[in-house]
This record gives structure tokens, sequence and C-alpha cells, in this order.
């Protein structure tokens, strides 16, 4: 057993954990950041990503803090805090914007920022850049900063210390355990993908990436912080056969999506056509479908020379092995359509600028004193632009919040040893049940009855299968570590699904349609519903309330 | 089944095992290996990081052909 005492605990190497960690090095603080994979590559963004939202202050109206803010509320509505979201992104985006030059990955090519507009956006908000090395950069830049970084560790579970925390985690590659105690604990794991099933039969074929399994909401979750928006199961389109990202990219610089009959029909479904809001371009894409319209495709064909050479030449940069996909497929996007389709559902907050997860305040902490959260998996921050800034935010928070505080107790030895023979036990069954079929069922039920078509009855007899389904838990059993952390990731899968499943039927309303799409109220009810369903544990039960949002 | 590795440009360096945010690849007798082909994410961070371009994506017909 490995003993470690910091300041900060970091759960997450991705961009937001990464960012935070940065905070906290700068001004000396001790620091651990623990992965599941290794930081230098980590997270949604391993392979890269090519945009950034922002204003910038230099344009109209639109490029302002408060037309931004305007926008965020618009699109948003309901589940958004205001105050919570100028605090992590607004008042952090200027900083945020200089450290990523001074780390050397600059938001501009050639000196020039290329800004496009897509997702709802009164004006082009997106920064299209050259992110390829955007981790390995802040690994690097943190790393010079003392952060300790500390690679393929499983974390076990959080014990709260008479003052601080402690942390059991597993190395799954040298096989030793360490005990980390720390005065805060900072959750930056990113969303949750692999729990529904997905049009392309593999599991691990996701719009984003399939190692983001919910385990720091679970561990969150289980320590008693309280989690929002979990209700929202956010699609994407994707070319058929790969769920890769890059749609910002297509829409931004003028692609069209067209049905079968090559009718371009997203202006029937909202006056911003392909620019409208991703679960509004999701939702006529399904309805088309429906109507028998497909198969769709789309067409980037009318897309002006100069910003088609600009899309050909950055196609892999949010996604690097597009352009090998769409070579091997034999499709030239120059001179032909690409059939798209619906992505699998994943759990991810259903706006950009929304997560799911962690309940935050404005200082980024849960409701668990001294417990933060940062990026996707907290409920108020999501995608590049707020897990660079926001998690920079919460580094910053977590470090004030450790300066006024002292650890005090030790987690004892036996609760120790209890977790890990709960931990290891997987590597002793013979008899039981693999990882993959046991996520196959979870994928049936959640895809069958928790998304994206719910109502009461699917939600409840969904929610009954998957308690059934929770008895199996002890009989998974792994081979070797891999499939250790397969394990571990499943079970963690299942208690993320339990929890969708739940807000959802607490959710009497539909809400960014198709992500929240409860048929038996399909309505959005902003006199009843304007706010967020916070779910937290009570013994062995998931428990919901509403938290109302007022603008 | 992606990606696949060029067992002539391997040298066995490690890089790509290092990297692998799945813990796909492993290392067998000073080569990398894909040991578990269908929990790839296509991320391309080991061909990123091969210092040798060793490393090539091929997709399955499941992917290219549906």
């Amino acid at each position: 057993m490995e003993k470690l005492d910091v300041d900060i605990g970091i759960i997450g190497g991705g961009l937001a954990g990464l960012n935070a960690s940065i905070a906290i090095g700068e001004r000396e603080g001790e620091v651990a950041l623990l992965d599941k994979g290794n930081p230098v590559r980590s997270g949604s963004t391993a392979g890269g990503v090519d945009h950034f939202m922002a204003y910038l202050n230099k344009e109209g109206e639109w490029d302002t803090e408060k037309a931004y803010l305007e926008y965020v509320k618009k699109v948003a509505y309901g589940i958004v805090n205001l105050k919570i979201h100028k605090k992590v992104f607004c008042d952090e985006l200027e900083e945020a914007i200089r450290r990523l030059e001074n780390v050397g990955v600059p938001l501009t090519f050639d000196g020039k920022f290329i800004r496009t507009r897509s997702f709802g956006q009164p004006g082009p908000y997106m920064i299209n850049f050259n992110g390829k090395d955007i981790n390995k950069k802040l690994a690097r830049y943190a790393k010079s900063q003392g952060v300790q970084l500390l690679k393929r560790m499983i974390p076990v579970k959080i014990f709260k210390l008479s003052r601080g925390f402690g942390l059991l985690a597993f190395n799954y590659r040298n096989e030793e355990f360490y005990c980390l105690r720390s005065k805060a604990l900072i959750i930056a794991s990113g969303n949750a993908n692999r729990l529904f099933e997905s049009p392309h039969s593999n599991p691990f074929n996701t719009w984003q990436s399939p190692y983001n399994t919910g385990d720091g909401h679970v561990l969150a979750f289980n320590a008693g912080a309280k989690l929002a928006n979990m209700e929202f199961a956010r699609m994407t389109i994707v070319p058929k056969g790969f769920s890769a990202p890059g749609l910002n990219a297509f829409m931004g610089l003028g692609a069209r999506l067209v049905n079968s009959k090559g009718e371009p029909f997203m202006e029937r479904y909202h006056p911003d056509g392909e620019k409208a809001p991703r679960s509004i371009l999701v939702y006529a894409c399904l309805t088309e479908i429906i109507r028998g319209n497909g198969p769709l495709y789309l067409d980037c064909r009318g897309i002006d020379e100069e910003k088609l050479e600009h899309l050909l030449q950055t196609l892999g940069l949010d996604k690097e092995t597009l352009p090998d996909f769409l070579r091997q497929k034999g499709v030239r996007i120059s001179e032909e359509l690409l059939e798209i389709t619906v992505s699998e559902g994943g759990l991810s907050g259903p706006v950009e600028i929304v997560g799911a997860g962690i309940k935050i305040d404005e200082n980024c902490m849960s409701s668990v004193p001294g417990l933060f959260a940062a990026g996707d998996c907290s409920d108020q921050m999501k995608c590049v632009h707020m897990a660079v800034a926001g998690g920079y935010a919460a580094g910053k928070n977590a470090l004030e919040y450790a300066k006024n505080t002292e650890i005090d107790g030790d987690v004892k030895k036996e609760e120790i040893e209890r977790e890990i023979e709960r931990f290891l036990r997987p590597l002793e069954i013979e008899d039981g049940i693999t990882y993959m079929e046991f996520e196959d069922v979870l994928r049936k039920i959640m895809s069958e009855h928790v998304g994206p078509f719910r109502t009461e009855k699917g939600l409840k007899a969904g929610i009954e299968k998957l308690n059934r389904l929770e008895e199996d838990k002890d009989r998974l059993m792994a081979e070797d570590n891999h499939e250790l952390l397969r394990v571990t990731e499943s079970r963690n899968l299942l208690t993320i699904g339990k929890i969708m499943a739940h807000a959802a039927l607490f959710r009497k309303e539909s809400r960014f349609v198709p992500y929240h799409y409860r048929l038996d109220h399909p309505e959005t009810d902003n006199r009843n519903w304007c706010g967020q369903v916070v779910v937290y544990r009570d013994g062995d039960e998931i428990r919901c309330e509403f938290e109302e949002i007022s603008y | 089944m992606p990606p696949s590795i060029n067992l002539e440009r391997c040298t066995g360096c490690g890089r790509c095992y290092d990297i692998c945010p799945g813990d796909v690849i492993r290392m067998n007798e000073k080569k990398a290996v894909v040991r578990y082909p269908d929990e790839c994410w296509h991320c391309g961070a080991c061909r990123l990081e091969c210092p040798e371009d060793a490393i090539k994506f091929y997709f399955p017909l499941k992917m290219v052909k549906i």
C-alpha cells in the first residue's frame, strides 16, 4: 500500500482535471492527479479536438459576455444557473485562452481566429483550432508546476475523514493500492457512455469516450453528493458506421442535412436550419426517418471552396481517424453525399454549456464540503471551453478551501481491507458472468425503456429490470486486471443507468427533446418544471427532489 | 481490426501501450499487440505517439459497409 498526503487530490486527467491541477500547482499547492489512462492523452480529447466556444469582445454586440449569457439562458433554459456560469466560465475565459496560448495551443490559425456559428448561437462563437496535442501540452506544463500525475489508476472509494478525505485507488498496471489523503478532492472524470445500444453494434463505437463511465459520479454520489441533470440522454448526428464527433465543424462551415429525396429539411424544424441547437438537429433526423424519408445524408457539396478546403484539412482534428474512415468507406465529401445516422445516447448534459452530474455551486463545490467537481461530470460545465476555464476555477477554489483546513483522521485499516477484498473479488469468481454480457443487458434495458422515448410505465419497467440486473453485480468475474477495470466500469454504468431512469421518471414534462422526451408528457412545462431534478442517495435508495431556477 | 501494428516497424518501445486510453494494447515478446480490438475507440492516440510510424487504422466491414 502506497500512502500519500497532499492538499488536493484530483480524479480524472482530461482537460478539466489538468487545468484544475495547473491552478493548484501554479500556487504551490501539493496536488496529485489520478487518471484511469495516461493524462498525456486522456479523456474525450485524447486524440485531439477542434473547437472552443467563446465570445471575444472583438466584433458585434453578439460578441460580448452579455449576449453570450443571453444565449446560454436561451439554449439551456430551465437547468442552467447563470450566476455559476458567469463565475466558472466568463470570469475565467480571458485567462483560459491565454493559458492555452502559453502552453503552445493557440486558438488561432496563422494568428487569425477562425470562427463559425452553430448550435443556435447568435454569432460565430465556435473557434476552430488545432487541439491535436492539447492534453499533452497541458500535462507537460502541469508537471513543470509540480503536479504529480499518477496514471493507470482505478479510483475505488472515497472515505470521509474527521477532516479531509481518504481515497483508495488501484494501479492496474503495477498492482499497487494507493491511499491518498487530501484536504479537498476534485472530481473531473468526464461524462458516461456505453449506456445505450450503439446503432453500429459495437458498444465501444461511441461519439464520446467509451472509457468515460461515470466513475466519479458514482464515487461522489456514494459519498453523499447531490447530482443534477441526470435525466438527459444526449445524442448527436454521426457518419453511418462510425460514431465520430465533428458535427460542429460540418454544420458551422455550411454543410446541409438532406433526406432520401435529396431535400434539405432542417428549415421545417427550426428557423436556424442546420445552425439549430443539436437536440433539434437530432429530433429532426429521427422524425425524418420515422416519416419514411431516410436514409439521411450530409451534403458538403455546396460549401464554398475556401471553407471546404479548410474543412478537409482540419477534419481529423476533432477525430484523428475520421479521414481514414471516410477514405476506407470510399466517400469523397467534396463530391458525394455522406450517409449519417443518429448516435447512441450518453449521459453528458443536454447542451454544450451544461453537464450532467455532480451539482456544484459558484465555487465548484458539491453538496459535500471539500468535494469539488469540474468539467463534464459537473452539472454546470460542459465541453472544452468550460473544462479549460472551469477546471482552473475549481482548482483555485479547492486550494482556497484547503488553506483553511487540515487533514485529520485516517481510513480505518479494516475498512480498507474490506474494500480491497470487495474490489478484487471478481478475480476469484469462476462461474460468473462477463462484463460484456452484463453490459449488453444493461444497454438493452436502457435502450428499450429509458430512452430516447420515455413513458411512466416504460421507465418503471426499466427500473425494475435494472434492479434485477443489480442482483448479478456480484457475479461479475474478471480474468485479469484489464477485466477488473471493465467490471468496475460496468458496475458504475448500472448505477448511472438507474439514476438516469429515476430522474427521467421524476420529471413529468419534456425538455430538450429528444434528450428527455416523455411521450406521456410531451410538452415543455416552464411553469412547473423550470429547474433541476436533483438526485441523492438515501441509504440504498435513489431519491429525487426538484430545485427551481428562476431567471 | 483497428489499430494494426506493423511488426516489422515496431521496435517494442511501449509508447502505445503507455498511452492507450482504453488499455487495449499489450506488450508481447517486445512487440506491441492489440489485445482488445473491439474495445478500441479509434481515438488515434497510439498512432499520434508512435515514433516509428508503425500503426495504421483499418476499419472493419461492420463500420465501412453498413
